[in-house]
Formats: structure tokens, C-alpha cells, sequence
């Protein structure tokens, strides 16, 4: 008798504390209303020495305690910088705390999707926009809150930014992320090898697909049958940088990687020779099995001296600076190796800040003015992180003026086709890159590989 | 009040202190693959609500070309790791056990390899199998020509399986090692009185003693190299061209990468029962030749 009153007494306290935790949870959850259109705070100016919708202001920024949660990839100078972006908005804004992860773009891939499948995400993303696709999709965006860029239009952020950069994330006729960085792929030359082979960089730097093989084979270094240097080599640390690299080729030869109805043209005859180039170049100058480059040191090849000439970007430029030398003296950018020089074909991508729509109302404004602030400056991006946000006026600003090289890489920008995007982008980017390696490193003839891999991807862009 | 017999009271008692084990195991693991489960019969991609769409998920298995592979790439690793696995960590075992002295130090440094953590791993070998690395430095010193081991599709799942082998023979060898610590002497000396040598009482002795424990080896060394993910990704990320897609990796790339987790699903059910059925066949085997 005595147990069963015990046993009785225990599961009532539990039964107790369920209900309390519960009537607790209701509590504060109701002190959060979502959509509350009574919001204390302050009205917001728009910031000083900034033009335009990125000014912001002309809204009542909430003065209670807001959180928000930003995620990006691991690049060091980039790390730093919007790290420091978050210190001064909190700084700014001291009811706001904004919680802060960064992971190697391999592992942010998987853990983003995971954490917005499970609404575990974070309220602002960053991500290629090749992802954006599949990601409006999916429905898990937020469009732009015009309200927090100073009540502007949607035309007046078109209008911000050159050429058709927005296209790459515009659905339905909104806007659902913005660009922090914009770049064209170029190469990158390494003059001390120049000079020490008896190249002359102003004349000999390679403008054709024939020039770089020539100049390449001349770069190439074997010793003792072993490579020491390469002339030339396309990227393998990645399938995604090798769709980047073979995708400009394709177009060369008057192709494209999907045709106007999204499906797979790698079995036609432009994507046929232009990886029958790929192949023929990396004869010449290239040794793929010489690299120890990886997804998250993509440039250690070109800076520890394995390759003369290399493929990146110019996110790359303060690494280059710190770790390789001085521009124009020890490197040299020029733009990729072409068919036709007179009519050039280029390729860019781009990463991009986006809003998760699964978040209160009031996290989701507040993400998006973090999102404003963060671009407000496309100058100070170039100087601290070297990333060339696509903006109007920033050919005329200082900062872009020293920036070494930038007019190949707006050039670049200029002729340059968005890197393929579609809800599929990663299984085409798997099967390009497997058709590549087989190519490359089985031996296997390109026309063949590409048929198994248009085969493949067929398959799933008709959703079987 | 009837006061409870000994034996229920006692049975209560125990109940209680399995019940937090049980409830993890429900948690983590039961709940999770009863979920598997329904999701291998639908269509869901991680954000949209899944839908049932039958059997399809494995019936397109068997025509889809990757998987395909992914299941040949697995196999190879498999046979090509398990069988050097059992023929070395018995041999490591029987070799520390009859070591007098050292024999601890032995162990402890030869099982290094199992607590290495797989990034640690992954790193290390990606360096040694370079181009230039250790490997082909030993190799180019014997006159061999140097081997591309990690962009050679064959030499690349050869540098999997050598990794394997490696981190794998350490574990087992302590698994040997209780078991032959087990085997009492006395069955040795009995053996002798007979007339028998080393290897007669390797194969007519140790051997029969140790059965139970080799079928223990057989069935968790299959299941784990069939599970192997870390090594594979990190390393080559199943190249070069698919030569390494492990099927986890082929998993893992299909419900996160391409966001097919309902096919992901599928194929994890397919390699649960590849496993059961392995083990099932290991346990009717052993236990029939007794």
C-alpha cells in the first residue's frame, strides 16, 4: 500500500512539471508574437556617407532583444571581415545579438540543407547562387523586405548592380538574396617563372588555347622524369571548379552545358572538344597528379610553386599578395585562354547572402538590414576581403582603382555567362566532373565519357 | 500486505536499470530506421512534405547506373580488406601472446592506428600516397616506377583497402588476443602428452577454440568495412570517378547533396539487409559445423 501511494505521489509530480513547463513555453512564446505590428523602437536614418536604397533607414528598428544567427564559408580574409561587419552592427544595434558560424564550403553545403530541412537553419545563409534555385524552389527563401533599403523599389536594387548580376537570384519577379561577391575565373601567371624560362609576360602571356599550350610546355619543368613545375593545369581538387573551368570551353565552341529547356547537351559536339581540349592542354602542360591542392586551399598549387600558371579568381588577390609576392612584379592576372579572342566567352559565380523565410517576422526584417549593412560598402569589401560585389560605381571608387587587376575581372564579369543553375546543379556538376576524371585519369576517349555522363544526367532532369 | 517474491522484485530492479539504455536505443536508433523506413517509400527531398510513391525508390536502385557501381566499389573494398584483416590480426594476436616480455607495449603501439581519429588518418596517407609522397619515394628507391595512387582508379581503391587493413588488424588482434588468453593451458599440455607440434595445435587446438570468436570477427568486420565513409570522403571524395563511392558516400551524396533522401533512404534499407543476410549466413554456418 505504502509503495503504491509513493508510485502514485511520483507520477503526479511529473505530471505536475509537464504541465508547468508547458503553461511556461506558452509564456514566452507569447511574448514573441510573430507579425506584431506594435514594435517599440527607434526610428532608423539612413546611413551616413552611403547613397542610394543601400542607405537604408525610414523604418522603426525594434529596440527589444532580437537574435539572429548567421552561417558562411571559411575564407580567412573573409571570416575576418564579417566578423567585423556583425561587431559594428552590434555595436550599432546593442538589442541585437547576432550568433555567428563559419564552415569549409564542403561542409556548409550539407549542414545548411540539414539545418533548413529541419528548421534548425540560420536566418541569414550564405551560398553560391547556383544553390538559389533549388533553394526558392524548395520554398525556403525570403524575398528582399524593400521596407529596410528605405522603403526603394525593386527596380531601384536592380539598378545598383551591372549587367544582369540579379538575374542569378531573381524568381517570380522578386528578389530573394544579394551578392556579396561576383567573380569571374581567370588565370593567374607566376612572372618569376617567366622571366627564369626567358618569357616576356607583356608579349608572351597567352591569349588563345595554342599560346598557353606553347607558353605552358615551355613553363613545365621534369626532372629526372619527375615534374617539378607545371606549365598549365586545369582544377581537380574539385568537381565544382572543374564545371567552372569547362563550362567557358564549352561555350567557346558554341555551346552550352543545358539548352533552353534545361536538358543535357554534353553529348553534343561543343562539349565533345572542349573537353578534348582539356584533355590535349593537360598533356602539354599540365601533371594532375602533381597537386595538393584541396577544396578549402585551393591555391596552394600556384603559391608553393607546383604550377606557373593557375586558374582562380580574385577573391584570391590578398592571398596572393601575402603568401606569393607583389602584383604586376610576381603575378600577373589575364583572362582565360580563348577560341576567339575578338569575341570572348567567360564564366562567373557568385556568393550571395539569402534570408530564411522559416523565422519570425521581426528576425527576418532585422536579417535583411544586417544583410543591407553588410553590402553598404562594396569598397570596403575589396579592400578587406577582396571580393568584387557587382555594383555600379565601383570602377570609380579608390579602393577598386588599386585593386590589382580589376579591370580583367569586371572584364571578365562583362562577357561572362552565370555558372549553370539549375535545381539540379549538383548532380550536373558530379556527372561533368566524373566524365572529366575518366577522361583524364582513365584514359577513357571524351565523347565516350560524356555520353554516359548526358546518359546519367538525362535521367535526372527528367526526373526519373 | 503479500510481500513480492525475491525473483519479481529482482526483475523489477533490472528492467529499471536497462530502461535508459532501451529508451536511447529507441531514440537514436529504432525510431530512426522505422522512419528510414516510411521514407524509403517516398519521394522526400528534405524540405517538401514526403509523399508515397510505393516501391519505386528501389526499383529504379536496380537500374541506376551509380548505385550500381557504388554496390561494386563497396564489394571490392569488402573482400579486398576483411580477408587480410582476419589472416593479420590473428597473427598479431598470436605473436603478442606468446611474446613474454613487451608483449603490452606491442599491442599498445600496433593498435595506435584504431584511435587515430579518421581525419588524422585521411590527412596523413593523403600526404604519403602524394606523387612524391613516402610511398613512391620507398618505392622509386626499390626501382619500382611510382604508382598514381589516389588518381588511378585501381591503385586508388588499392590505397583505400591498404588504409582499411591497417586501422582494422589492430582492433581485431585485441578481439584475438582474449581468446587465446581464454584457451586454457592445460588443453596445450594434453596436446603435447599426444605428440603434438606448434602447428597441429594451431589447427587442431587454437583454431576449434577460437570459432565463437571468429565468427564475432567475420560479422563486425564485414559490417564495418561495409560502413566505411570518413576515409573514402575525405581522401578522394569517391574518385577519381566514382572509383572509391563507397555505398555510404553514394548514400550520403543522394540525400545531401542531391537531395534525394527518400532514394537515400532506400538504398540504406537495401545495405541494412545486405548486412542481416550476411550475418545471418555467418551465424547458420558457424553453428551448423559444430
Amino acid at each position: 500500500m505504502m509503495q503504491k501511494k509513493s508510485i502514485s505521489v511520483f507520477l503526479n509530480g511529473i505530471l505536475i512539471l509537464l504541465m508547468a513547463m508547458c503553461i511556461l513555453q506558452g509564456a514566452i512564446a507569447g511574448g514573441q508574437k510573430e507579425g506584431s505590428k506594435e514594435e517599440q523602437g527607434v526610428m532608423l536614418k539612413p546611413m551616413e556617407g552611403v547613397k542610394g536604397p543601400f542607405a537604408g533607414g525610414g523604418w522603426t528598428f525594434p529596440s527589444r532583444p532580437i537574435k539572429i544567427s548567421i552561417w558562411w564559408h571559411e575564407y580567412a580574409p573573409f571570416t575576418k571581415y564579417v566578423k567585423e561587419l556583425a561587431e559594428r552592427y552590434q555595436k550599432l544595434h546593442p538589442n541585437v545579438t547576432i550568433e555567428q558560424v563559419v564552415a569549409s564550403q564542403a561542409d556548409l553545403n550539407q549542414k545548411l540543407t540539414v539545418a533548413l530541412a529541419s528548421g534548425t537553419g540560420p536566418n541569414i545563409l550564405d551560398q553560391d547562387i547556383s544553390f538559389f534555385a533549388a533553394y526558392y524552389d524548395k520554398g525556403v527563401l525570403e524575398p528582399i523586405d524593400l521596407q529596410v533599403f528605405g522603403g526603394a523599389k525593386l527596380s531601384d536594387i536592380q539598378n545598383e548592380y551591372i549587367g544582369k548580376v540579379l538575374e542569378g537570384v531573381t524568381f517570380g519577379g522578386n528578389i530573394y538574396g544579394l551578392p556579396y561577391q561576383a567573380n569571374s575565373m581567370s588565370l593567374v601567371h607566376n612572372l618569376k617563372a617567366y622571366r627564369e624560362v626567358g618569357l616576356d609576360f607583356a608579349k608572351d602571356a597567352p591569349k588563345t588555347w595554342e599560346d598557353l599550350k606553347r607558353v605552358g610546355a615551355k613553363l613545365k619543368k621534369v626532372e629526372g622524369g619527375r615534374t617539378v613545375r607545371k606549365g598549365f593545369d586545369f582544377p581537380y581538387q574539385s568537381k565544382r571548379w572543374q564545371l567552372q573551368a569547362l563550362q567557358p570551353i564549352i561555350e567557346q565552341f558554341g555551346g552550352t552545358v543545358l539548352d533552353e529547356n534545361k536538358k543535357s547537351n554534353l553529348a553534343k559536339e561543343p562539349a565533345i572538344k572542349a573537353l578534348e581540349l582539356w584533355r590535349d592542354v593537360t598533356k602539354v602542360t599540365g601533371d594532375p597528379k602533381y597537386s595538393l591542392a584541396t577544396p578549402s586551399d585551393p591555391n596552394v598549387d600556384f603559391i608553393d610553386g607546383r604550377t606557373a600558371i593557375w586558374y582562380t579568381g580574385p577573391w584570391a588577390t590578398n592571398q596572393l599578395k601575402e603568401r606569393f609576392g607583389q602584383p604586376y612584379k610576381d603575378w600577373a592576372f589575364t583572362s582565360i585562354a580563348q577560341l576567339d579572342p575578338a569575341h570572348p566567352k567567360t564564366m562567373m559565380y557568385g556568393f550571395t547572402w539569402g534570408v530564411n523565410k522559416d523565422k519570425p517576422a521581426i528576425e527576418k526584417k532585422v536579417a535583411w538590414d544586417f544583410v543591407r549593412f553588410m553590402l553598404a560598402n562594396p569598397e570596403e569589401w575589396i579592400i578587406k576581403a577582396s571580393f568584387i560585389q557587382p555594383r555600379k560605381g565601383l570602377m570609380e571608387t579608390k579602393a577598386a582603382k588599386e585593386f590589382p587587376y580589376i579591370e580583367v575581372h569586371l572584364k571578365d564579369i562583362e562577357t561572362a555567362s552565370w555558372y549553370v543553375r539549375s535545381v539540379h546543379t549538383n548532380e550536373i556538376v558530379e556527372n561533368v566532373g566524373r566524365a572529366i576524371e575518366m577522361v583524364i585519369f582513365q584514359g577513357i576517349e571524351p565523347r565516350e565519357a560524356l555520353k554516359a555522363a548526358d546518359s546519367e544526367l538525362s535521367k535526372i532532369l527528367d526526373g526519373k | 500486505m503479500r510481500k513480492l517474491h525475491v525473483s519479481t522484485r529482482i526483475n523489477r530492479w533490472a528492467y529499471l536499470f536497462v530502461l535508459p539504455t532501451v529508451l536511447i536505443l529507441l531514440v537514436f536508433r529504432f525510431i530512426p530506421m522505422t522512419a528510414a523506413g516510411y521514407l524509403s517509400l517516398t519521394n522526400y527531398d528534405l524540405f517538401s512534405r514526403p509523399k508515397l510513391i510505393g516501391i519505386k525508390n528501389f526499383i529504379d536502385l536496380l537500374h541506376d547506373a551509380s548505385f550500381l557501381q557504388a554496390v561494386r566499389v563497396s564489394f571490392t573494398y569488402v573482400i579486398g580488406s576483411v580477408i587480410p584483416v582476419w589472416i593479420l590480426s590473428l597473427l598479431l594476436a598470436l605473436m603478442t601472446v606468446k611474446l613474454r616480455k613487451g608483449g603490452g607495449i606491442f599491442r599498445t603501439l600496433i593498435f595506435i592506428p584504431v584511435v587515430l581519429a579518421p581525419v588524422v588518418v585521411a590527412v596523413l596517407w593523403r600526404f604519403l600516397y602524394f606523387e612524391y609522397g613516402l610511398v613512391n619515394e620507398i618505392l622509386r628507391f626499390f626501382g619500382v616506377s611510382p604508382v598514381p595512387w589516389l588518381t588511378h582508379p585501381t591503385a586508388a581503391i588499392l590505397a583505400l583497402i591498404h588504409i582499411g587493413i591497417w586501422r582494422a588488424s589492430p582492433y581485431f588482434m585485441v578481439i584475438f588476443t582474449a581468446g587465446l588468453q581464454a584457451i586454457p593451458e592445460e588443453f596445450y599440455e594434453a596436446g603435447r602428452i599426444d605428440g603434438t607440434n606448434a602447428i597441429s595445435e594451431f589447427f587442431y587446438i587454437t583454431l576449434p577454440i577460437l570459432k565463437p570468436i571468429f565468427l564475432l570477427v567475420i560479422v563486425i568486420s564485414v559490417i564495418t568495412a561495409l560502413k566505411v565513409f570518413e576515409i573514402p570522403q575525405l581522401m578522394t571524395d569517391g574518385g577519381p570517378a566514382g572509383a572509391t563511392e563507397v555505398i555510404p558516400l553514394h548514400i550520403y551524396k543522394t540525400g545531401f547533396v542531391y537531395f534525394k533522401m527518400g532514394r537515400a533512404a532506400a538504398m540504406s534499407i537495401l545495405l541494412f539487409f545486405i548486412m542481416m543476410v550476411f550475418s545471418w549466413i555467418q551465424v547458420k554456418l558457424f553453428s551448423e559445423n559444430r
